[in-house]
């Protein structure tokens, strides 16, 4: 039923109306011998759909992804699927009933099957003529500064950042019971089964998910003058595992600031603290006496955007912490650290060309095993370079080149990955 | 002496012959061709994107001026072409819009990009008539593009992307925007017979047959959508 739904969307978007279908009149240029303009002719939607006067607007991303065999699972994300190798269409919606009330949706479906509801929220403007908003339901992340461009058409790659994507080998339902256990599941994330918890195989959680966003109520506000804007929030789940159903009594609190001293310059940072364990794991680990709210994860982040003429940078850095239940020795050293540093830049080089590259680093804290002493998870390295060209304003190619290295793990360590990428939005 | 004045006189008549190939004794007067673009439906706005990961609600922002029209001659007269004068105009940013939305110039023109935002914008075109990105620049810096050739150029900011706007590129002169209530007037049209065009947002009537008298003024209303 999903698949057909999936199906009818591809249908649907295909067909869709476009608000630009009328080509432009080519004898605007209207002389002997003049240019006939009809680059901007195409019948393909290249603005929002608009009903109800502006009230209703509907968009869409749509990208499709074409890269070698990741046999590495460096790529994976939580939707078990590759980055690199993924059709993914996102349709998103805005109602919007007068100045105070909206609301935002967006469905995604990837490689044409199970279509996902990505968001569903209510924002209310108590004031109309101030910078104070209530969302409320599934919301995008506080935390974090990649999490709310994840579309491919912001992306000026077609890989993710690690931070956001790559899958560690840690699970909220299941755990090792000892140091040498996690440390045996080096560079699994992808596919793992613990000792403790839930018996399923299932994959790890990266240390924010990019796909799923969170369920709650968050707050935003900026000063007038653009300078400071802060959002707050109290969602279910945690940044590595965002739910719409709470497997947990305890809420996760997120907040984020940013800062823009001046034009082009944008510096934020952000902080989120939740229970990560669900209550099934915790009173398994703890013989029914922990409370999930003692094992949390807490993340701290810092980013910096900087952009000028023809070139853009971005910085990122997250640490994130995981507090989990102690069963059985060798103990883990806890809480688990995770470090993420982040790159990346684009270079306009004509007004349809870019050239785009990032540098990448996931890095774990140590644990002390019998035999050894090793990070929790492999740390592992990535750098992607590549570049984009724009067809039509909003039709891209992408391609990309990344080279990926693990330090351990039982699973392949090193891999060079060519990609494509075909992007349209609307 | 009656030699000398057979050449003064041949000498005169090819001076005046001379002068009659270049400027007629008796010259045409230009008239010019006025009427109104009646638009039954305008073109609706481009709205923003949902909007979906955005922290909170966008600030509003200036509505576009949809209902100005661009009428112009479809074919110019013999010479037009040596007239056209590039000169200067501006399309300025404002509260995430381009001002004017249409901009109606003549090849060799150089339009001003000022950014009038305390935001950057990135004016970008990736239209055949003008390829050009311009890059990401701060509030009161400008940034100039010369149009040289003649076509329809859809300028876009790479940041905001309901931002667009039209530029009308012609090689020749004849050519008037409407008022806000859609009265044209394309002055200086040397007397002759002329197909007209009306433009509006992406949509073009079809080219009108008018005779534009000598010294006189032709009337040619348009009906658009």
């Amino acid at each position: 039923m999903m698949r057909a739904g999936a199906a009818l969307l591809v249908v649907g978007l295909l067909g869709a109306p476009s608000a630009d279908a009328q080509p432009p009149s080519p004898s605007a240029s209207a002389s002997p011998g003049a240019n006939r303009d009809t680059s901007d002719g195409v019948r393909l939607p290249s603005e929002p759909l608009a009903f109800a006067g502006g009230h209703v607007t509907i968009g869409a991303d749509v990208s499709a992804s074409f890269g070698g065999s990741d046999a590495g699972f460096f790529n994976y994300t939580d939707y078990d699927h590759s980055a690199l190798r993924t059709f993914r269409i996102d349709v998103s919606g805005a109602v919007n009933a007068g100045a105070h009330l909206a609301l935002l949706a967006e469905i995604r479906t990837e490689n044409v099957g199970e279509v996902v509801p990505y968001a569903l929220y209510v924002r209310f403007r108590p004031w109309a003529d101030r910078n104070f908003d209530i969302q409320a339901g599934r919301v995008p992340p506080t935390f974090g500064a990649f999490a709310r461009r994840t579309y491919a058409s912001d992306n000026p790659l077609i890989g993710y950042p690690l931070a956001y994507q790559y899958l560690t080998a840690l699970r909220p339902d299941a755990m090792a019971a000892t140091a040498d256990e996690q440390l045996s599941k080096q560079s699994l994330g992808w596919l793992l089964r613990y000792s403790v918890g839930s018996s399923s195989i299932d994959h790890g959680v990266p240390l924010v998910s990019a796909f799923r966003w969170d369920t709650g109520v968050q707050a935003h506000t900026g000063s007038r003058n653009g300078l400071v804007n802060a959002t707050a929030s109290v969602t279910t789940g945690t940044l590595s595992n965002p739910l719409f159903h709470d497997d947990n009594s305890g809420q996760q609190l997120a907040g984020r600031v940013e800062v823009r001293p001046v034009a082009g310059l944008i510096v934020g940072t952000s902080a989120a603290r939740g229970p990560f364990v669900s209550d099934a794991l915790a009173r398994v680990a703890t013989d029914g006496e922990g409370r999930a709210e003692d094992f949390t994860q807490t993340a701290w982040g810092a980013d910096l955007e900087y952009s000028r003429g023809y070139y853009l940078v971005r910085l990122e850095s997250i640490v994130s912490a995981w507090r989990l239940p102690a069963v059985s020795a060798p103990f883990m050293d806890l809480p688990l650290h995770a470090v993420s540093t982040s790159v990346e830049g684009r270079y306009k080089l004509t007004p349809a060309l870019y050239a785009a590259a990032r540098l990448d680093h996931l890095g774990f804290s140590d644990l002390v095993g019998t035999q050894t002493t090793a990070p929790w998870d492999a740390p592992v390295t990535r750098l992607e370079i590549g570049g984009g060209y724009s067809i039509q304003r909003n039709l891209v190619m992408k391609v990309s080149v990344q080279r990926n290295t693990r330090d351990g793990g039982r699973l392949k360590r090193r891999a060079t990955l060519g990609a494509a990428q075909l992007v349209y939005w609307f | 002496m009656h030699g000398r004045g057979v050449l003064a006189l041949a000498c005169l008549t090819c001076l005046a012959c001379l002068t009659s190939l270049t400027w007629p004794v008796d010259a045409a007067r230009n008239g010019s061709i006025r009427g109104r673009v009646d638009l039954r439906r305008a073109a609706p706005p481009v709205e923003r994107r949902p909007g979906v990961s955005e922290l909170g609600a966008a600030a509003a922002r200036d509505v576009t001026d949809r209902f100005r029209s661009v009428v112009y001659l479809e074919t110019a007269p013999r010479g037009a072409f040596e007239t056209t004068e590039g000169g200067r105009a501006v399309m300025d940013q404002h509260n995430e819009t381009f001002v004017p939305h249409v901009l109606a110039i003549t090849t060799g023109t150089t339009v001003d990009f000022p950014n009038s935002d305390k935001f950057y914008h990135n004016v970008f075109s990736l239209s055949k008539a003008a390829k050009f990105d311009l890059g990401r620049y701060a509030a009161g810096r400008s940034r100039p593009v010369r149009f040289d050739r003649p076509g329809i150029v859809r300028v876009f900011c790479e940041i905001h992307s309901h931002m667009n706007a039209f530029i009308l590129v012609f090689s020749h002169p004849f050519f008037a925007m409407t008022d806000s209530d859609g009265h044209y007037r394309i002055e200086n049209v040397p007397p002759g017979a002329y197909n007209v065009v009306a433009w509006n947002e992406g949509t073009s009537s079809e080219p009108k047959p008018v005779v534009v008298p000598d010294g006189g003024i032709a009337e040619l209303d348009f009906t658009l959508r």
